[in-house]
């Protein structure tokens, strides 16, 4: 997945507005659903012109958090502001600059392609002449526009998210709000609609991603990890990965539980977890790692030895940093 | 303005496709009310015609012959055997093949020759208790019009004139629906049903459906209003309600040949303010229930059984008990089965069926205001 062709990042700097406050703000913004607390007291803000990744397992509160923001869930206490118009006093100044996308299928099935367009797009005010170009633009750019007559119901997972997004995009919102977009789609589609993404970000357009898939991360400018209704870390891909202290080594063995169990005892080893059927290695002391790991191992007698050194990828990032966020002895695979 | 009859436009058109892409809703919709139409109004008939009628004549004189013949001139008894022994009508109940036996006593000749009363029995089965009833009714009539007649002969016989001496006739006839026909009284209240089943049921599950598709949050982020969206769904069923009351009306007077004797627009304003009634009842499930299955087993509750039993339809309201007859006032269907019987049968207008007519008004923007306000607090909670 790292080999994407076009990422988001790798695009020109966003074009800023004159709003202070970026395109969202939120403080202190919690949400309970009876004793359960979906947001806890949260801060948030997103630049205009990012492509803000809220990163986080499912019950991590993104959904809760997103719903707030599209003002379709109504905040237990706190406060958040979309173009520094308020989501709960000022939703008919919000509404009009967002597109919101929820997590699951919310198209009529039984209403085509560009009926669904069509009807989304009148109840939002886009005139019938705008209407018409949009649709056709946009189920061109998506390669929808054979699709035009099928019904939603038909659509396979792909262009169902896809026409969801087109739908949401009829009425130009500045800001989009996509809940999981690409969960449950196939790996071809979810690099076609981060390529979408990607002109949506160099159109401009604001864009707040929901997503469990930590590859994802990579393509946006700005990430958090959501955890528990609260935030543990945010910032750039690049912060986050600087996070990680010393460097990253992925060993392989034909015994890799047993070369885990020679590393995680050597000095200058700050953590150790299998990851399928290579081990990685988090080293913390500043000499040279791979000679001393190599020599160690074949020394145990353990065959078909293999270490080298690899740049961080964000699930890695991540699982380095909830292992140094967890209690001790916490996690079946990561080694303390 | 503009806008809103633009977004309501919208709401209008999308209805209209869900119903056209879904052919059980439009079965459901257009096919059922004929197929119950029909049912009911030829499955449900309080008329009694033809009771099959077993004769024993004991006695076997010419007077008693005389006496039969009255029933068998009646379009109401078909002698259908004649028995010999009063057994035979034990025999002919328990096979069914009779449901009236007449039996004329030994003497009976006898008896009226000497001036004194004869004994006549007649046994109706009671096991089919309004053919009973009816039977019962007619054969009593028709021995008070064999007994006027022996007067009358009596009388001849005498010399005597009895006109003069101002006997009292009885002459019985039933107002608005002379020949007592069910279906004329059957069908203006079977529509109410009808329209009560096809509205109520279909709002109350257009919204909850909404829910369900997670469509409700897509038009909840747009600058639609709760009012715009409640007015666009009920005006499609609003068009259809009225399409049916056209239907069932054409059926009603081609088919079954009922009247329409009264003001076809008190009718008319009578349909509208009682579709709207129950679209918001229908839109108060909707914004009640938690699920497509409840608002379903909801409507059937609210809109057939009452509108059914609480209507005056198949039981009349002053016979039903009190407390029923209180709850009758919570449900639209009363008011509209009187004016729909009115209107068709008695000839009235609006100054006969306003009051019903002020109280459907009443009902319907209750009810609309109730549901809005329901619907509108569930939503963002």
């Amino acid at each position: 997945m790292s080999s994407w062709a076009d990422t988001v990042s790798s695009a020109p700097p966003p074009a800023t507005t004159a709003s202070d406050r970026g395109a969202i703000s939120a403080r202190g913004l919690r949400r309970t659903f009876g004793d359960t607390v979906a947001v806890d007291t949260l801060d948030l803000d997103v630049p205009t012109g990012a492509v803000f990744g809220l990163l986080g397992p499912d019950g991590a509160g993104k959904s809760t958090l997103i719903r707030m923001l599209a003002t379709v869930l109504v905040p237990t206490a706190g406060e958040a502001s979309v173009f520094g118009h308020s989501v709960t006093t000022e939703r008919d100044a919000v509404t009009p600059r967002i597109g919101y996308m929820s997590q699951r299928f919310s198209m009529y099935p039984d209403l085509s392609v560009a009926e669904n367009l069509e009807f989304f797009a009148t109840i939002r005010g886009v005139g019938r002449a705008d209407r018409r170009t949009r649709s056709q633009a946009l189920l061109a750019s998506m390669g929808l526009d054979e699709f035009t007559r099928r019904q939603a119901q038909h659509l396979s997972g792909g262009m169902k998210q896809k026409l969801m997004l087109a739908t949401t995009l009829m009425h130009e919102p500045d800001l989009l709000l996509l809940d999981e977009p690409t969960t449950g789609v196939d790996p071809v589609s979810r690099r076609e609609f981060w390529r979408i993404l990607a002109g949506l970000h160099r159109a401009g357009k604001t864009v707040l991603v929901a997503t469990p898939y930590m590859d994802e991360a990579e393509r946006c400018t700005h990430i958090a990890f959501l955890d528990g209704g609260r935030i543990k870390q945010s910032g750039t891909p690049e912060s986050i990965k600087a996070l990680v202290p010393g460097r990253l080594l992925e060993v392989s063995a034909t015994d890799p539980r047993a070369a885990l169990a020679v590393v995680r005892t050597l000095p200058g080893v700050a953590s150790v977890h299998l990851l399928g059927d290579v081990v990685r290695v988090l080293w913390e002391a500043p000499s040279e790692p791979v000679g001393p790991l190599t020599s160690a191992l074949v020394a145990a007698g353990l065959h078909g030895v293999g270490v080298r050194e690899i740049s961080p990828d964000m699930e890695t990032v991540f699982a380095f940093l909830a292992e140094a966020d967890a209690p001790p002895g916490a996690g079946s695979e990561v080694a303390s | 303005m503009m806008a809103t009859l633009t977004r309501i436009g919208a709401i209008v058109v999308k209805e209209f496709r869900h119903l056209l892409r879904d052919p059980r809703m439009l079965l459901a919709v257009v096919i059922t009310p004929v197929i119950q139409l029909l049912l009911f109004a030829y499955a449900i008939s309080f008329d009694v015609e033809n009771v099959p009628t077993l004769v024993v004549d004991l006695d076997q004189t010419q007077t008693s012959r005389t006496y039969l013949e009255q029933y068998e001139a009646s379009p109401f008894f078909e002698v259908v055997a004649h028995g010999s022994t009063l057994a035979d009508v034990d025999t002919a109940f328990d096979q069914n093949t009779a449901r009236v036996a007449i039996v004329i006593q030994a003497g009976f000749a006898r008896s009226l020759a000497a001036g004194e009363q004869a004994q006549v029995s007649v046994m109706v089965d009671g096991s089919e208790p309004n053919a009973a009833k009816v039977s019962q009714a007619y054969s009593v009539a028709i021995n008070q019009l064999y007994t006027q007649q022996l007067t009358r002969q009596w009388a001849d016989a005498q010399g005597l004139d009895l006109s003069s001496v101002g006997m009292l006739e009885p002459r019985v006839r039933t107002w608005y629906n002379p020949e007592r026909r069910s279906s004329d009284f059957l069908i203006p209240g079977l529509m109410v049903v009808i329209i009560a089943i096809v509205t109520v049921q279909q709002t109350a599950v257009t919204l909850v459906r909404e829910r369900d598709l997670g469509t409700e949050e897509q038009l909840e982020v747009s600058p639609l209003r709760k009012v715009e969206l409640m007015v666009g769904k009920l005006l499609p069923w609003t068009l259809i309600a009225f399409a049916e009351v056209a239907m069932i009306t054409g059926l009603g007077r081609t088919v079954f040949g009922i009247p329409m004797r009264g003001d076809f627009w008190a009718l008319a304003v009578g349909a509208a303010l009682f579709v709207f009634a129950s679209l918001g009842m229908g839109l108060l499930i909707s914004a009640v229930a938690p699920s497509l299955d409840t608002a379903n087993i909801l409507a059937m509750l609210i809109a057939f059984l009452p509108s059914f039993l609480l209507s005056g339809l198949a039981f009349a309201l002053d016979q039903i008990p009190v407390v029923l007859q209180w709850i009758s006032y919570g449900f639209p269907a009363r008011y509209m089965v009187t004016i729909s019987r009115g209107v068709f049968l008695k000839g009235a207008g609006f100054p006969e069926v306003w009051p019903e007519l002020a109280a459907l008004a009443v009902y319907a923007v209750v009810m609309i205001v109730i549901s809005s306000v329901l619907y509108g607090r569930r939503a963002r909670r």
